[in-house]
């Protein structure tokens, strides 16, 4: 390594500060942004100094410093940094630059992996992880199917406002689409359905949108016949829309 | 080497948050890595999605049936069960294998839909509510379709998620 025997033997520099701690990259480096703010006649009578020496350990060195030195147009300053690395133990900086991308690589790649842990399919399901959320939408959803599929001879109009409220999109046009008949059936048969939410649960939730799946008792009274009850499964997608879930579709299973 | 140098070669101010950075970079990445790999709501979420998925798995076993196959179909049911529903399959086994070679019946389950109703994970027990179609064909006649829905407990075993109890939901029972 004669660079770096030649760097301190050669190290005569005025600075006495620079002879004070030699010890590490940093500390040097400190000293030499100080210089570079200092008046020019110092570092000028430096820079004619570093130059001639740094010659001798690379090449490479000062066409790199004076490309630096045609860019900025101040070559007092590129030369008071850029002409005194190679004198003072360059290695460091190579040890002190590997180690930093090291650390930089070794911080990437642990995140990424702990990403890849947390962010599976499973845990962007907030089904039961999140109770709160899944209850609520459990609620808000299981409460809208039972009043949209819950009418009387007298009620159908309530429903179907009511409908327009806790519906949107597909759901509401099949909705819309199936009402007329339900009107005319409500009235002429004099039937009254009631719709109870008997389990419900969520398969999916999302920040924005769920999927549910909810088993229905429905039972269906005519003036003077006895009610019977029937089986209804659906599956129905809901999104939070003005801070609360509505229906967007219905699936009958 | 050239690229060091140049990293180098700026101000100190430089350097030194670069180093910081890395350094915190690293810190950061591994603390992120140790706490995603502690994160009890992703252990939880997996354990819900288990379940489903064994849950959905064990009520289709459970509803598939062919007497051509019936020791290998009575083998599956006894698979996906643990518990008291493991017992009652084991006592009821001859006399259930009677009847179905006497009805000569092949069960095919389709699930439609499944959601976890409860988990405690620590406790290993779920609760799942499946929607399936069930056809029934029996030697003569057309196969009969119908629509299923079925409540199931689960139990995890050192073999995974098992049914231990399993239902159809009532209906008309809404008072429960």
């Amino acid at each position: 390594m004669k660079r770096t025997a030649g760097t301190t033997v050669t190290d005569t520099s005025p600075d006495p500060e620079t002879e004070e701690v030699p010890k590490t990259e940093e500390s040097r480096e400190s000293k030499e942004s100080r210089k570079s703010k200092e008046p020019r006649k110092p570092s000028e009578s430096e820079e004619s100094k570093e130059s001639e020496e740094s010659e001798e350990p690379g090449g490479h060195e000062e066409p790199h410093g004076d490309g630096e030195n045609a860019g900025n147009g101040q070559p007092e300053e590129a030369a008071g940094t850029t002409g005194a690395s190679p004198r003072r133990t360059p290695w460091l900086r190579v040890l002190a630059g590997v180690l930093t991308v090291a650390l930089l690589a070794t911080g990437a790649t642990l995140f990424v992996k702990g990403q890849r842990l947390r962010d599976t399919p499973a845990t962007s399901n907030h089904a039961l992880t999140d109770t709160e959320a899944t209850d609520r939408v459990t609620g808000e959803v299981g409460s809208a199917l039972s009043k949209v599929f819950s009418y009387g001879p007298r009620s159908t109009a309530a429903t179907k406002e009511t409908a327009k409220r806790v519906l949107a999109g597909k759901a509401l046009q099949q909705y819309a689409a199936l009402y007329g008949q339900v009107e005319k059936q409500a009235a002429d048969q004099k039937l009254t359905l009631t719709t109870q939410v008997v389990h419900a649960g969520v398969t999916r939730l999302g920040t924005g949108s769920a999927h549910l799946l909810v088993f229905l008792d429905q039972v269906y009274e005519r003036e003077g016949k006895a009610a019977t009850t029937a089986a209804a499964q659906l599956s129905v997608t809901a999104e939070l829309r003005g801070g609360r879930w509505v229906v967007v579709e219905i699936t009958s299973r | 080497m050239a690229r060091v140098r140049t990293t180098g070669n700026p101000p100190l101010v430089a350097a030194v948050v670069l180093a910081v950075v890395a350094a915190g970079a690293a810190g950061w990445g591994g603390w992120s890595r140790y706490d995603a790999a502690h994160d009890d709501a992703a252990a939880y979420a997996q354990a819900r999605d288990d379940a489903l998925a064994a849950g959905e798995q064990a009520v289709q076993n459970m509803n598939t049936l062919d007497h051509a196959r019936l020791e290998q179909g009575l083998d599956t049911w006894e698979d996906s069960t643990t518990g008291d529903l493991h017992q009652q399959l084991v006592d009821g086994r001859e006399a259930f294998v009677k009847q179905i070679e006497a009805a000569k019946t092949v069960s095919t389950a389709k699930i439609l839909s499944g959601a976890v109703t409860e988990l405690d994970d620590r406790a290993g027990r779920a609760g799942v509510m499946v929607a399936l179609r069930v056809t029934v064909t029996a030697p003569e006649g057309e196969p009969a379709v119908k629509e299923s829905r079925m409540l199931g407990r689960l139990t995890r075993t050192s073999e995974g998620w098992k049914l231990s109890a399993l239902g159809q939901a009532p209906v008309g029972n809404t008072a429960g």
